[in-house]
């Protein structure tokens, strides 16, 4: 039996719901990442950004607002205060070691921090909880880290994002398209891989 | 009484059928006049001018040399902003992609569970 | 623009959008070949082609600030003319014309194995579908692979390689035809 939109959108919809406003207390939700050098030098690629409020006006200023896209992004971004993101692909299963990761795992034990989600899937290995920080009743924060044989992924939003909007791009990253029930194409997984 | 077309010759011949055309020696003037035929607030304003004088020699330099650095600032900013630009789309496509990561997952989990059930 | 060496894409990128209008004319000479193909074959009419070259070159500068690098000025180039080509054809009526390889024959060149062949090629790629037509035109004129295809036309990969996949049978065909239709 597969996962009915309506559970989906039981998922994103308090996220987004909560996030219809932005808290001013910015501080908790936003997790200290170490550097994970460690991780970093034994990985064969690596993703390492942090965009805080400044850098991510910056960025929006060259979003182009007569492209569709660039407009519903620049839309999506509205109430974001910052964007942090670590992600490390290794050439051998589950190379990296879960001390560093485990640091970041104890900020979301806080109680600002309520776990979303934690799914486990012994299929593909894999391993995803998403967190979201409430202050005051308000969702000022998103916390996702994904564990993968081969990569190892922590994703760190402060503000409000609107889940429902970021799905709605999803194919415009240079992410394929996947069949989930809101709208997609009915219900066919696209993705396979190329090789 | 052409051999029927195997796929590899095909591609070869469309890559050859296929080769760009030029527009034509008017093309790039009358791109360039439509962008002047625009009104005056759709053009890109005007690059400082540099002033020119005997008599303000100096001064004139000092704006020159002013002009120049606040233009290898403007320059600077774009490389920024659109360094920027490239780290957020980054940023939301691996988010993306991990928040499918887990939907995914969570289908999986519900798709094994009636087999289980089926199997106690 | 000064110096003798040529500019790369990259430095006219940054001189065009620092209000150079020679740089951008000088972007628009670099790219105008791929750009005015690209809506010639989609669009099957030299003038509509031209027409709307010029305007994906007019929307350029205007948002030459969203172009990153020179890697992205042509993935915004092909991305724009082709939205803009199926956005067109899906407005107007298609009418059959025997302009595009009249056009198309006069500006190739004659080095050519078989310039017939090539033309009848280029009017079969024109009767596709246009989401087909431009598939294979981002493959064989452009020389993207699927995954590239994919995100330039905003499509699954899977679904670029059925149009490849499909459109070649459906050329193959159509040549054996013709080929038998002649002897």
């Amino acid at each position: 039996m597969k996962v009915s939109s309506s559970m989906w959108r039981w998922l994103l919809g308090p996220v987004a719901a909560l996030g219809a406003s932005v808290a001013l207390a910015a501080p908790p939700a936003r997790l200290v990442l170490p550097d994970f050098e460690d991780l970093a030098a034994k990985a064969t690629e690596s993703v390492n950004i942090s965009l805080d409020t400044a850098l991510l006006g910056l960025a929006a200023g060259f979003l182009d607002s007569s492209d569709p896209e660039d407009a519903a992004t620049k839309e999506l971004i509205g109430g974001l205060k910052g964007i942090y993101v670590r992600s490390y692909t290794f050439g051998a299963d589950f190379a990296y070691p879960s001390a560093q990761v485990d640091l970041v795992r104890k900020q979301l034990a806080a109680p600002a921090w309520q776990r979303l989600l934690e799914v486990n899937s012994s299929r593909e290995h894999t391993h995803v909880d998403i967190y979201v920080s409430v202050d005051r009743g308000v969702a000022n924060g998103l916390a996702i880290i994904a564990s993968e044989p081969r990569e190892f992924t922590i994703v760190n939003i402060v503000g409000s994002i609107d889940l429902a909007k970021l799905h709605r791009l999803e194919g415009k990253f240079g992410v394929p398209k996947l069949a989930l029930p809101q709208g997609n194409d009915g219900g066919k997984d696209d993705r396979q891989p190329d090789k | 009484m052409s051999p029927d077309l195997e796929n590899e010759d095909l591609e070869r011949r469309l890559h050859g059928a296929l080769e760009a055309v030029d527009p034509g020696e008017r093309f790039v003037p009358g791109v360039l006049a439509r962008i002047a035929a625009e009104p005056a607030h759709a053009q890109r304003p005007p690059r400082a001018a540099a002033v020119v004088s005997w008599l303000a020699f100096g001064l004139a330099a000092s704006v020159v040399v002013a002009v120049l650095l606040a233009h290898e600032w403007q320059l600077r900013r774009i490389e920024e902003g659109r360094e920027a630009r490239r780290q957020l789309v980054e940023a939301l496509r691996v988010t993306d992609e991990k928040l499918n990561l887990a939907y995914r997952a969570v289908n999986t989990q519900q798709q094994a569970a009636p087999a289980e059930h089926s199997g106690a | 623009m000064s110096g003798d060496e040529p500019c790369t894409s990259g430095e006219l990128l940054t001189q065009a959008l620092a209000g150079e209008r020679a740089a951008f004319g000088a972007l628009v000479r670099a790219h105008q070949r791929s750009v005015y193909s690209l809506a010639l074959r989609m669009l099957s009419d030299r003038h509509a082609a031209e027409d709307l070259a010029q305007e994906v070159f007019l929307q350029l500068y205007h948002n030459l600030a969203s172009v990153s690098s020179e890697a992205h000025l042509g993935f915004w180039l092909r991305k724009v003319t082709m939205h803009r080509a199926i956005d067109r054809l899906r407005r107007t009526p298609r009418y059959a014309s025997a302009a595009p390889e009249e056009a198309a024959a006069a500006a190739s060149d004659t080095e050519h194995a078989d310039p017939m062949l090539e033309r009848r090629l280029r009017s079969l790629v024109s009767e596709l579908a246009p989401a087909a037509r431009a598939v294979v035109l981002l493959r064989y004129q452009e020389d993207l692979d699927p995954v590239e295809i994919a995100r330039t036309l905003k499509m699954p990969v899977n679904t670029v390689k059925s149009h490849l996949k499909r459109s070649l049978a459906q050329l193959r065909e159509r040549m054996n035809e013709t080929a038998d239709a002649l002897t």
